[in-house]
């Protein structure tokens, strides 16, 4: 079965709109892990880490997660994954929060977490 | 596998009409090492500095830093795989020159990091700071990608520690190290009643910037391997990462490994060290499942009974090293962890983004979320254009006069989780 995408990043949705079912959270990194929790809580397996990529929470404002689309009893070892990751990434915006970022370097963001994206639809095959 | 290391120290870097060594300086002919390095369409200009210890300068954003070697005896050449065909590398003799090392700097996104403090308190984070630095900055042409940005810079640094390498081929070493690894086999013979002890190489392979390659291929698309350790002196794997400067390992760091050479003192005396496991950290967790099945299926395979895991990066990575600490130990071997922390500013927060009881030997390379202050510099190489964007930067971290407060993880090596640090951690 084909994974669904989670994210905020426009650039995901250029390059894998025909591939696979997207969800697009009009929001922030943090929307974006909510987004993921929540699914994982319906049953839905978590299919990358939440925290891709060195870029930290509270730079990068672009997330892109996969899950399963397939729904089954709650997956224990996704439901650690996904809570540590917001707990690490609240962390980080508690500590300071993502700046205002120039529309170059939003793009450079945006470019990174396609690849970082991109590296795990290899692993798949897509 | 046996390999003779032989090192030049090198006293002092200078520009001259023609490259060479002598009486401990290398003397480098600027327009010809940018001729063999140069030449790739994909950049406009290139130039190439002088950064040497003491000095007020600071170089920024630092990309790579190489070391360079050359194959004097044995089979292949320096970055098999890269620069050289793919001989199976780690025997025979290579020269290195010693504290120097080839700088790639230049914005590639404009949120990079990697800080060189030349003097001042930014050196004392950097291992970097105590080498004479041949910087080379390559501005690409105009609507390149990214991707292909960082590999044509990447590649220009590799070929300049070439280039600079080979002039250290007839030279007579001042020092030479031996380093040996027999096949699994005769090490056990040799070593019957010695423990035997292992290093699982943890490589971070994430994407754009985030790479690492051995023997040329891109490590995200390997299963865990094993390696002698000689190999990796001799390049068999080089840095395609920089973000998050602190605790990315650059190919100075492959080449100096301080954690095998470490290993290597104590050989055949208080322990057999058998190799080395090089891994992957990929975003995919089914790979990281298998990566880390894979790493404890040979611990088991190698008969081990210990082993030192060592962690590239944060965050993500911290759930590859508690799987592959959580399940090497669950073969019977026991393992002792090397990473840094992300522990909030005062250092009260938690310091790794995942944990298990059975990591209780961790060794820590500091708290990447230290704030310092760095001084103002005369010379800078590079720019500082995107201090405010960086990595444990914030808006106002680049002030008027030039100085920048900043996490150290905006520091080149700052907190490198081979130990290659100058940090050290005390519990009292």
């Amino acid at each position: 079965m084909k994974p669904v995408i989670v994210t905020n990043n426009p650039k995901v949705i250029e390059s894998y709109k025909e591939l696979c079912k997207i969800v697009f959270i009009e929001g922030e990194y943090m929307d974006v892990l909510i987004a993921v929790r929540d699914y994982i809580h319906k049953g839905h397996e978590l299919l990358t880490h939440p925290l891709s990529g060195s870029i930290k929470p509270n730079e990068t404002p672009y997330k892109s997660a996969l899950i399963s689309s397939d729904v089954g009893q709650m997956n224990i070892s996704s439901t650690t994954i996904i809570e540590d990751s917001i707990l690490t990434a609240k962390k980080f915006i508690e500590n300071k929060k993502t700046p205002l970022w120039t529309e170059s370097i939003l793009e450079d963001f945006s470019e990174i977490d396609f690849r970082l994206l991109e590296s795990a639809m290899g692993s798949i095959g897509l | 596998m046996r390999l003779e290391l032989g090192n030049i120290f090198i006293k002092d870097v200078q520009f001259s009409d023609a490259t060479k060594i002598e009486n401990g300086v290398l003397y480098i002919d600027k327009e010809e090492l940018l001729a063999t390095v140069g030449g790739d369409e994909r950049v406009k200009n290139i130039d190439v500095e002088l950064a040497h210890p003491g000095e007020e300068v600071r170089i920024t954003p630092v990309k790579d830093v190489i070391e360079p070697r050359v194959k004097v005896e044995g089979p292949g050449g320096m970055f098999p795989g890269v620069l050289s065909k793919v001989d199976t590398v780690g025997t025979g003799r290579t020269h290195a020159l010693k504290n120097v090392a080839v700088v790639t700097a230049g914005k590639i996104v404009g949120f990079q990091e990697g800080i060189i403090d030349m003097s001042g308190p930014g050196a004392e984070y950097t291992p970097f700071s105590k080498l004479h630095n041949i910087v080379i900055i390559a501005d690409p042409v105009d609507g390149i990608k990214q991707y292909d940005h960082e590999a044509a810079v990447r590649m220009i640094g590799l070929k300049a520690a070439q280039y600079l390498g080979e002039f250290a081929k007839n030279l007579e070493p001042e020092e030479i190290k031996y380093y040996e690894t027999e096949p699994l086999l005769e090490s056990i013979k040799k070593y019957p009643d010695l423990p035997r002890v292992g290093y699982v190489y943890m490589l971070q392979t994430q994407g754009l910037l985030h790479d690492t390659y051995v023997y040329g291929v891109d490590a995200k698309k390997i299963i865990p391997t094993i390696l002698y350790p000689t190999e990796i002196f001799d390049g068999a794997i080089i840095s395609g990462n920089c973000v998050s400067a602190c605790d990315k390992n650059p190919t100075y760091v492959h080449q100096n490994n301080s954690i095998i050479e470490d290993l290597y003192e104590k050989h055949g005396k208080e322990y057999n060290f058998v190799g080395v496991i090089i891994t992957n950290e990929n975003v995919y967790l089914a790979d990281k499942e298998r990566s880390s099945n894979w790493t404890a299926k040979l611990c088991k395979y190698l008969g081990l009974d210990a082993v030192i895991v060592s962690q590239e990066g944060f965050g993500n990575p911290d759930t590859d090293l508690i799987m592959n600490c959580k399940k090497i130990e669950n073969e019977g071997v026991k393992t002792v962890i090397v990473t840094d922390e992300y522990a909030g500013r005062d250092g009260a927060s938690q310091s790794l983004a995942d944990a298990d009881p059975k990591a209780d030997a961790v060794i820590t390379n500091g708290n990447a979320n230290e704030v310092i202050l760095l001084p103002p510099m005369k010379k800078i190489i590079g720019t500082t254009q995107y201090v405010d964007t960086i990595a444990g930067g914030f808006d106002g971290s680049l002030r008027a006069d030039g100085s920048i407060e900043v996490e150290i993880q905006a520091i080149t090596g700052a907190t490198n989780e081979t130990g290659f640090v100058r940090l050290t951690a005390k519990e009292y």
